[in-house]
Order: structure tokens, then sequence, then C-alpha cells
């Protein structure tokens, strides 16, 4: 909803034809900030899925008799991010709050990417009619700023994690469509398109077979950042009472909300799950600006 | 010219009438009807059905919409179940707090970003670029309410240096002629209540203006890159003229373009970073208030207030559209 | 750019930090004669007939008096608008005699019309207004209306039989049967009496109620015009800003020292406590157990405490589920580990309730009473001997945003208690919503399960805790006990006042053993203020008056 809406103007009409994947790969590796965010993304995933593993607590047991003195014990070495106000292990709960991230931000854009690429296929295959029929409804969701869109979705759904990852994911969807729109229409007039269609190419093989994988680049690079935003945006949600409604829940945003009343006492509850996010979330978006950068046709003359 | 505004202006009522009919059916489909809301607990199918009966809620969809949309046009826009007053009042009230805040945080964005951003790319690979790219990563990276919450707990809590919650003191007295806090100080001369408004903005800015200033520098730089190797630009260089004159007259102006588009699609950033950096800082505005309505099930204020700021986005759009029609004229044809 | 214009960039900047810092400190201080106080909440509504809350109260006690008053920082009934009372023999009539020359704030006479207009209205409330969850203190004081609505209590029912104008400044209630705590509960805000002119003039029982129990008043009384006799009136409102209360010139007692008191609501602790540490204000309500060790240690707040006059219970519907089975509910209390939620949320202010009056009440029971402590094991044998099957689901309500002085941090309180529950063989589905949204009236109307709820007494008689909750059927605990009732009542009736003790003594137990809900907090609320705020005297029912306070 911030970087991916506004650069998904600019990606709109770039797009490269296959094979030149392999010299993508080489200037995204001779990229320090892309190797860096890879790290941060990697480290994610690995702690997001082996959580039940390596967390040293389960992140929701209760150990009341630590808070004897209030609340709470600082990071120490046997809670080295310290306790939170109901005397849970403080990394734990980062742990796995890594996996509702890494979940929320999955199909969040799982649901974005399918419907919006779906509508812009419509858009930019069939044209006319279809066309802006789906470009007025998108404008229409354009019209309602992203968190509130998000907001009414949840709103109407009632608020948990599930409502609030379909709302994000749906906010997500103008994204999409216009980007594959966008692609499916710079491509249309190029050679190989009109080739196959004076051969008799049905219009449904030449969007699969040529216009989509030649799409693909520029998906990829919204996705990784629209990753970016979902992590946020959930956060956000979280923040707003409408996330997860079990207070216990280890979700980094719902984390931050409960951490605000002991600011005073306990600064640290705050500063862990916030510098997660905010370290998963520069990791996505150093890797989509990698990406861009790497397949930026305009960017290969001057490296 | 006036043809290409025309033709925005009819796009205009296609996308409003949209959204009202979106909104007018997402007011519906919440939990709890109408009726409930209204009428007691202790109330008997039949008199649901006399209070559906007269409040019309028993016409078939499209009789009820067609009346809704008489009454809006009429700018009755209902009353809030919270406040119990008009929704137009409150919106009179609370849409000139969110401007002011959105206003002071595009200010700032604009005022650190766009000079970030152009030395950024002047310094194209040099520590500056990168760490000025670094920081835009991080200010998007940053969700906006931890960044309230830090920015208030440090410059507030621990420093004092500035105010943690609303938009004034609660001892001034100060008159509101436009509702802007900064404004009515300086129209009414009174310049305390004008520095304590500005005070009050300084924190939530920083943190609202923290994407748009990331934003703002990477697409300032990246069209500044742009525009340095263009034909025109190498041209006046090599004609011997001064790299500084070459700069303001040529690279800068240009560079700028591509910025007055992203201003407009910042509103809707802006709009949505404002209910939470409003709710962090305890801010009076349009964020604050539809947060607080959902939570109350309060109805009208969400079928009025959403109504109302997707009209003024559809309009942001279009001024910010005109506007680049009118410095690009290429942007007209097509 | 040129090396000068960085320069003065570095300057400006440099410039605007240190005007920023200079100016900090120096708007912080104010005149002497306006406080700021912050409240966790707005009122709800000003007019005490509709009102059962701290906040409402809080503000309403400032402008409208009752009959009787207390005496600051305690439970001892003073005078206040009649200046001395008799009772007949039988304990039926009740004579007051009324302070002369006191006027309303629109400049009527407070005369003994107004107050029989003030019981009078009460008692033939419009139909939507009544019960307990409109019209509670009424409701649970007098029990009874003219014209009842479908379901409530009528004449025959009532405490309140009528009042006679006997002359202008002496008025007589006639009450159907003897009370001991009727004096005491006039001293309450709901009791005040408003100007008859404006409760007609602003419609002040013309109102319509949400599915949620939420009252949308029609006229403008309770929200504009509150009109009373006391030393503050209302000045403005506006919700989620402040309420400006200014001072009464004409009151007929202890003019207020301020000129004008302005009550922020600020529902989040932390950034209640963060206004008040950065100077914006002079003092807050409910200052969060963990909070206190940080304003002890600043040299220019101070720490105010009121006596543990509350009482924080996990309330029981029985009318849901299996909850009407004694073990379930007995199940309920072992499976609550109260020790450590109280050892570990309270900061040390805190002791474990075991029955639901206070220490400081007479009545309190010291030996006899049935304890329940942690016992996981007990409470799933329990549960299986009442033949439910293990987990049993319950719902247990949770206010979201609403810290109680018995309960700082609910949302806290609840985690702490829905995993002791969950080890004790119930699963628990967590049913959070706001206080003012929907919270209070879904539990008072019988909706939530398990819940958390509380109370702090309103004046210092066992009456006000137990006739109130367990005297007749209530649709928050959804049960009939008739045998309770009658107690209740008995003990309430009874004038000898040893005999009194022993049958509350007695009816605590009782209720101890019943369960209608498990107590398990008595708390010392905290507020902060600033050093040189002067006579605030804290009471134990959580009410104090403004008039007192000064700031030097």
């Amino acid at each position: 909803m911030s970087l991916a809406e506004v650069e998904g103007v600019r990606i709109e009409h770039e797009h490269l034809p296959s094979g030149l994947w392999r010299e993508t790969g080489r200037r995204l590796l001779r990229n320090p900030g892309a190797i860096v965010g890879f790290v941060f993304v990697l480290l994610f995933v690995l702690i997001a899925i082996f959580a039940p593993l390596i967390a040293p607590y389960s992140p929701t047991e209760q150990n009341l008799s630590l808070l004897a003195d209030g609340c709470c014990p600082g990071p120490s070495w046997a809670h080295p991010m310290g306790v939170d106000e109901l005397g849970r292990d403080e990394l734990s709960r980062v742990m796995y709050g890594a996996r509702y991230s890494l979940v929320i931000g999955v199909v969040s854009v799982t649901v974005g990417l399918s419907i919006g690429l779906l509508l812009g296929a419509i858009a930019g295959g069939f044209g006319g009619f279809a066309d802006s029929i789906v470009m007025r409804a998108m404008d229409i969701m354009l019209a309602i700023p992203g968190l509130l869109l998000a907001i009414g979705i949840v709103s109407l759904l009632g608020p948990g994690l599930v409502p609030v990852m379909i709302a994000v994911g749906v906010a997500t969807v103008p994204i999409f469509s216009r980007l594959l729109r966008g692609a499916i229409l710079g491509q249309r007039d190029t050679d190989y398109v009109l080739a196959a269609q004076s051969i008799g190419v049905r219009r449904r093989s030449i969007l699969t077979g040529h216009i989509l994988p030649n799409s693909i680049s520029p998906v990829i690079v919204a996705g990784t950042l629209a990753m970016a935003t979902a992590i946020i945006d959930v956060a956000g949600l979280g923040f707003l009472g409408l996330g997860p409604q079990d207070p216990s829940t280890p979700e980094w945003g719902t984390m931050l909300t409960n951490a605000n009343s002991y600011l005073s006492t306990a600064p640290f509850l705050a500063l862990f799950p916030g510098l997660a996010v905010v370290m998963v979330v520069l990791g996505f978006n150093l890797i989509g600006d990698g990406l861009r950068e790497a397949l930026d046709p305009k960017l290969r003359g001057r490296l | 010219m006036a043809r290409f505004v025309v033709r925005r202006l009819l796009l205009l009522v296609p996308i409003l009438l949209g959204v009202s009919v979106l909104l007018f059916v997402w007011v519906r489909a919440l939990p709890g009807t109408p009726a409930q809301a209204i009428l007691g607990e202790r109330a008997t199918p039949a008199a649901i059905e006399r209070f559906n009966r007269q409040y019309g809620l028993t016409r078939p969809i499209h009789v009820q919409y067609w009346a809704y949309m008489k009454t809006t046009m009429r700018g009755d826009l209902g009353t809030s179940v919270a406040s119990r007053r008009p929704v137009t009042t409150e919106i009179k009230e609370r849409f000139p707090a969110t401007v002011e805040l959105a206003f002071a945080a595009m200010a700032f964005a604009l005022l650190v970003g766009l000079p970030l951003g152009f030395f950024a790319a002047k310094r194209y690979g040099q520590a500056f670029d990168h760490s000025s790219l670094f920081l835009s990563l991080i200010g998007i990276s940053i969700p906006v309410f931890f960044l309230a919450i830090i920015l208030k707990y440090v410059f507030s809590v621990k420093l004092g240096w500035l105010p943690s919650i609303g938009r004034q003191d609660v001892l001034i007295d100060a008159e509101h002629p436009t509702g802007f806090y900064v404004l009515d100080g300086i129209v009414t001369r009174n310049w305390a209540a004008a520095w304590d408004a500005v005070q009050h903005l300084i924190l939530p800015a920083i943190a609202l203006g923290s994407i748009p200033l990331a934003i703002i520098a990477r697409v300032t730089r990246a069209s500044t890159l742009d525009v340095q190797s263009e034909d025109y630009v190498r041209t006046a260089r090599a004609k011997g003229l001064a790299p500084r004159i070459v700069d303001r007259r040529h690279v800068l102006r240009n560079a700028l373009l591509p910025v007055t588009t992203i201003i407009g699609l910042q509103v809707g950033i802006l709009l949505g970073g404002a209910v939470l950096t409003e709710t962090v800082f305890a801010i009076p505005g349009m964020g604050s208030w539809l947060k607080e309505a959902i939570f109350n099930h309060d109805y009208p204020v969400l079928q009025g207030g959403i109504l109302f700021l997707a009209f003024v986005f559809v309009m942001v759009n279009l001024l910010v559209d005109i506007a680049y029609g009118f410095i690009n004229p290429r942007i007209r044809v097509s | 750019m040129g090396k000068g214009l960085k320069i003065m960039l570095a300057l400006v900047a440099i410039a605007l930090v240190a005007t920023t810092a200079a100016f900090a400190t120096a708007n912080r201080s104010h005149a002497s004669d306006t406080l700021v106080l912050g409240s966790e909440g707005d009122p709800v509504l000003l007019d005490g007939a509709l009102v059962s809350d701290g906040p409402s109260l809080r503000v309403i006690s400032q402008m409208w008096e009752g009959l009787v008053g207390l005496k600051p920082g305690t439970t001892k009934v003073v005078p206040a608008l009649a200046t001395s009372w008799t009772t007949s023999k039988d304990g039926l009539q009740w004579t007051f005699n009324l302070r002369k020359g006191v006027t309303f704030h629109d400049g009527t006479t407070m005369d003994a019309k107004s107050v029989c207009y003030n019981f009078n209205r009460q008692y033939t409330l419009p139909a939507n207004l009544q019960g307990e969850n409109t019209n509670y203190y009424w409701f649970t004081v007098f029990g009874g209306y003219a014209k009842p609505a479908t379901g409530n209590p009528g004449p025959d029912k009532s405490l309140y039989h009528g009042c006679k104008i006997v002359n202008p400044s002496t008025a007589r209630i006639i009450l159907n049967r003897p009370s001991s705590s009727f004096l005491a509960a006039l001293a309450l805000s709901n009791f005040g009496i408003a100007s008859p002119d404006a409760l007609v003039k602003y419609k002040a029982d013309a109102a319509t109620i949400g599915s949620d129990g939420v009252i949308r008043p029609l006229g403008t009384f309770a929200t504009e015009h509150p009109i009373g006799t006391g030393p503050f009136k209302l000045e403005s409102w506006r919700i989620g800003d402040k309420l400006v209360l200014a001072r009464y010139d004409k009151y007929w007692g202890t003019k207020a020292k301020l000129k004008r008191v302005i009550i922020r609501p600020i529902t989040d602790s932390t950034a209640r406590l963060q206004a008040l540490q950065s100077g914006e204000l002079d003092g807050m309500n409910l200052l969060s157990p963990q909070d206190v060790p940080t304003v002890a240690g600043n040299s220019s707040l101070k720490v105010l405490s009121r006596p543990a006059f509350n009482i924080g219970y996990v309330g029981i519907n029985q009318k849901i589920g299996p909850l009407s089975n004694l073990k379930v509910r007995q199940a309920v209390a072992y499976g609550l580990d109260r020790k450590a939620v109280i050892g570990a949320f309270y900061g040390g202010r805190g002791q474990v309730a075991n029955q639901f009056l206070p220490p400081l009440v007479e009545g309190y029971a010291a030996k006899g009473v049935p304890e329940y402590p942690y016992d996981p094991e007990k409470a799933k044998t329990l549960l299986k001997e009442a033949g439910q099957t293990l987990p049993v689901t319950l719902e247990f309500w949770y206010p979201t945003d609403r810290p109680r002085g018995y309960m700082p941090d609910p949302p806290r309180n609840f985690q702490a208690f829905a995993a002791s529950l969950e080890k004790s063989g119930f699963k628990i589905v967590p049913h959070p919503a706001p206080w003012r949204g929907g919270y209070v009236a879904g539990v008072q109307s019988g909706k939530a399960a398990l819940y958390l709820f509380g109370w702090t007494g309103d004046f210092g008689d066992p009456a006000n805790f137990l006739n109130v909750h367990f005297g007749a059927e209530n649709t928050q605990f959804g049960f009939n006990n008739a045998a309770l009732f009658k107690l209740l009542q008995q003990a309430d009736a009874e004038s000898n006042l040893d005999k009194r003790t022993l049958l509350y003594q007695q009816a605590s137990i009782d209720v101890m053993k019943l369960l209608p809900m498990v107590p398990y907090a008595n708390n010392r609320p905290a507020l902060a203020f600033k050093k040189n705020v002067k006579g605030y005297i804290p009471s134990p029912v959580e009410i104090e008056p403004l008039n007192l306070v000064s700031v030097e």
C-alpha cells in the first residue's frame, strides 16, 4: 500500500524477455543491500519455521511469580529478551511472532496476487468493456485509502487474524491488477505477439504462453514489496485492536499494543517486537529494491 | 486543457457513486441491523417491524438507496451515535485536524526528502548516497505507530521538550475561526496559541511523514539521476553554463515532475497513517474518529465519514492530475 | 548548493531545536485558579438518575447535591441540602428539614417541591428508562416503579411509597418498609436534587435505548444542562476533548477555591501518565500499580491512595450453560489462581478477597467463610462430578479499555485467569468489548457467562455491597434464591446495629457458599498529582469534592 503502490506505477512498463535471469542474479549478488535483505529474510523464515524447536519456552506459558517485584524483569541470561507483563518469555514470543508474520505475509500476498492477476489479465486480455469495468472497480477501491479499506473489510468480517489477512490481501489487488494489465498492454504490440496472433494462436495461449512469463519480473518485485507492506499493515491493524482477539497471541502487532502500557517501566517490551518488524520488512524491501535495480533495463547501461 | 479537466471531472461521478453504493451495502452488512441499533433490547418483533416501516427499511433496497442519496445530497449525513452530534458537525471539527497534520507531515517530508534525494543523486555512489538510500528504506520499514511511540517516549516523556497529546494546551483559550489551529493563531494574532499548535504538530508530523519522506527522497533521487543524463542537460553543461545554474534551471525543474505525481498518491498513505498517528498522540482528527466509530458501532459516522474521505481523496487526485497535466502537456493527449 | 546555504540550514535547525526546548517547560505552568485533571474516561451522561459509572458520578457530584452527603475522605453521613431529619417510630416516614436560601445554577429556588419532584421523577420514569440497566441506583435501592414496564417491580415491591411536601422547607419521604441503609444511600449523587425547571425544559426523560443497552437522550439535559445546587456548574462538554466546570458563585457552602476545573478524558493509562509527566495535567485518576514507583520517584509529583473500599470479582451468570450447577461454579472458583494475580499485578497494593465485602465494611465475616484456593485438579473433579465433559467451554467477557479501581488492567487479569481456568478443565472463549460501547450494558443485561467486574462502595454500608447485588433477582447474575433475598432484606430492615452486623456476616458467608461470583481483589487505588495541588482528599467511594482543592 505504500511503496508497492507507488513503485507499481513505475514498473508497469518494464519487462524482460526471458534469458536474462542469470545476469539478473549476478547483479543481485553484487548488491550489498540485497544480500543483507536476503540474510534478514532467510533468518526470519528459518526462525518462523523452526520456532517450536528453537524457542526456549512456550510463548503462552505464564510465570506470574517472576512479576513479584512488579513489571517486568528485563533481559537476563534465562530470558534474553526479558519477560512480558504476564510472565511470558519475550524471546519465545518474538520467535513465534515470526510464524504469524510469515503466514500473514504469504496468505495476504497470495490472495491479492491471484485476484489481482486474474482481474488484470481479464482487463488487459479482453480489453474494451471488461477493461473499463475492472479498471473502474480498481479506481473505486483505490478511492478509499488502503488502511481504511482494510479496516472496512475487517469490520465487516469481524476482528481476528483471518479477516485481517483477507483485508490486507484484498487491499493489494489493485496493485497487481494494474500491473498485469499494464504489462499486457505494453506487450500487445510487440513483434512476437503480433506474429503469434497472425499465425492464429488463441488469445488465451498468447496470454499464458508469452505475455505472462514476460511479466513475471515486475510481479515478483511487486510481490516482495507487497509482503513488506502486508506485514506492516497487519501490525498496524493489530495495534488498532482489529487483529487476533486473544491478547495472549504472540503476534508482533498485538505485542506492541500491550507493550505500550508498560513503556515507562519496561520499554524493551516494545523495542524487541518493533525491531523484529523493522528488520523483516527492511529485508523484504531490500530484496525488492535489489530485484528492481537488477531488472531495470535503464540501469543496465550504467553498471 | 478544458476537455481534459472535464473528462476527469466526469470520471469522478461514477467513482463516487460506486463508493457510495459500496458504503451503503457495507454499512447494512455490518453486524447488527439499524433497527437493533436504535430500538430497545426489549423490542418485540412487532416493534422492529414498525420501526422498519417507519424508517422505510422495508422498501426495496434501490428505493432506500435513492432516499439515502437524496438526504446526502442535501448535506445531511446523519447523527453520530457516540457523541450524539450531527456527523457533518463532527467532520467540520475533525477534518481540519487531520488536514493540518497531513500538511505538516507533507511539509516535513518535502523539506527533508527533496534535498536528500537531490543531493544523493548528485553524489551518486558515494557514502551520502548509500546512507540516504538506507535511511529511506528504514523510513518505509518502520511501522508508523512504532515510530510515533518512540518519538513520544523520547521527546515528550523523557526529555519533556514537546507535548505528548492533543492539538492544543488545554488551558489556552484560543478562537478557532478556521479550524486549523496554527492558522487560527496567526489569524487571531495569538502567537502563543500558534506556537503551541506547532509544538503539538511536530512529533506527529515526523511520525506520519516518515513514509512520504522516504518515498519522496527515492523518487527525487531516481528522477534526478534520469534527468542528469538527458541530452539537454549535457548540452547545457557543454555550453559552459555554471553547474549550479544548470542544476537550478534544468535539472531541478524537470526532476521535480515525477514527484508531483507521487504527492497525490501520498494522500492515501497519509490518511491511513493518520489513523495510527492520531491514536498514539490522541489527536481528535478523522483517523481516530473513524477508529472509535468502528468500536462503538457508530454506523452513521462510518457511512458519512468514509464517504466524505473518499470524496476528498478523489478530488485531491483529480487536482493533482490536473496540475500535472498543466505542467506536462504530453499527458493531456494520452 | 554552496557551503553558505548548508551552514544557514544547520543554524536554522539548531535554532528550532533550541527554541522548542526552551519553550518546552515554560508553557507547562499555568494560572493557579484552574485545575486540569486527567480522567480514565468521559462521563456517559450528566444525569444522576441514568448513570452508575465513576467518571459520570465524579462530575455530577460537583454539580449536584443530595439531602445528605459524606464527610470528605470518609463514609460518614453529614447534612447537605437537609440540615436535620427525623424518623417516625415505625421507620417509614423520614422528615427532612431543608436548608433555606439555596438556589440552583439556573437561579430557581431549591425547596420541598423540587425535592419531591426529583424523587417522583425516578419513581415515574418512562418504561424504556426503567430497570437496572439504565436506572441502576433507584432500581437497587428502592426497587420499584409507579407504572412498571413488563418485568419490572411495581409499587408493591417498591421501598419508596411517596414524597410529601409538608411545607416549602420540609419534605417527607414515605417508605413501604423500614430500611437502615436508606439514609446513607441518599448521599449518592444519583439521588441528587436537580432543578425541576431544567428537567422539564431540557426533556430529561426523553431517550431511546440501543440494543447494546446504551442510552441515547433526545433532550439536552444530560449533556448540556445538568443543573443542580453544587459548587460547580457545567461550562462546556465536548466528548473526547474536555469537560469544563466553572465555579458557581452563589453556592451556599464552601465556595470553590478554583475558578475552573478542566477534565480531560485520556483512556490510555500510559498516555495519561505521560501527560502528567510532561506537565499537561495537574492530576490524574487511576495510576497503574506498575507506574506508582515512577511517580513516587519524581520530585515534582506525588502519589495519593484511596482506602481499599472495593471488590473485584469474576462474575457468573447462572442462566448460561452449565453455570446453574453449583459444582460447576465451585470448579470456576477453584480454577482461578487469584493469589498469583494479586501478587503479580497489583504492585503490593492489593490483597486477595475471600468474600464480597471488603474488610473495611461492617458485616465483614472474619471467620467461617468458605475458601477456594487454586486447585486445578479439584476443579476438574468437580466438573466431572457435575456430569460435564471436559473441557467445559465458557465465554469470558472482559473490557478492553477501562481500568477500574479494583482492576487496573482488565486484559491482563483476563489472560491470567483464562490461563488458570484452562488448566482446570475449562476452555475459555474470550469476548472483549469496549467499556462504554457495550461491555457494561452487555454484562448488566445478562449476555456474559463469565465476566470481569467489580464494585466500589458508594456509602459505608454492607447493603450497598450485598443488597445491591444479591438482594433481588439480577440479570447480571441470573439466579433466584429466595432465602438469600429474604436474609438480606431482613438485615437491611434490622435497626439493632449488632444484630444487623451478625445478619450481614451470615449473608456474606452464604453468598460465598452459593458462589454467584468469585471475588478476588480488594485494592487501594492510586492517584497522581503535581506536588503543588493541595486539598485533594482521597475518598473510599472514589468521589472527591473539588471545591476544597487549590493549586499553589
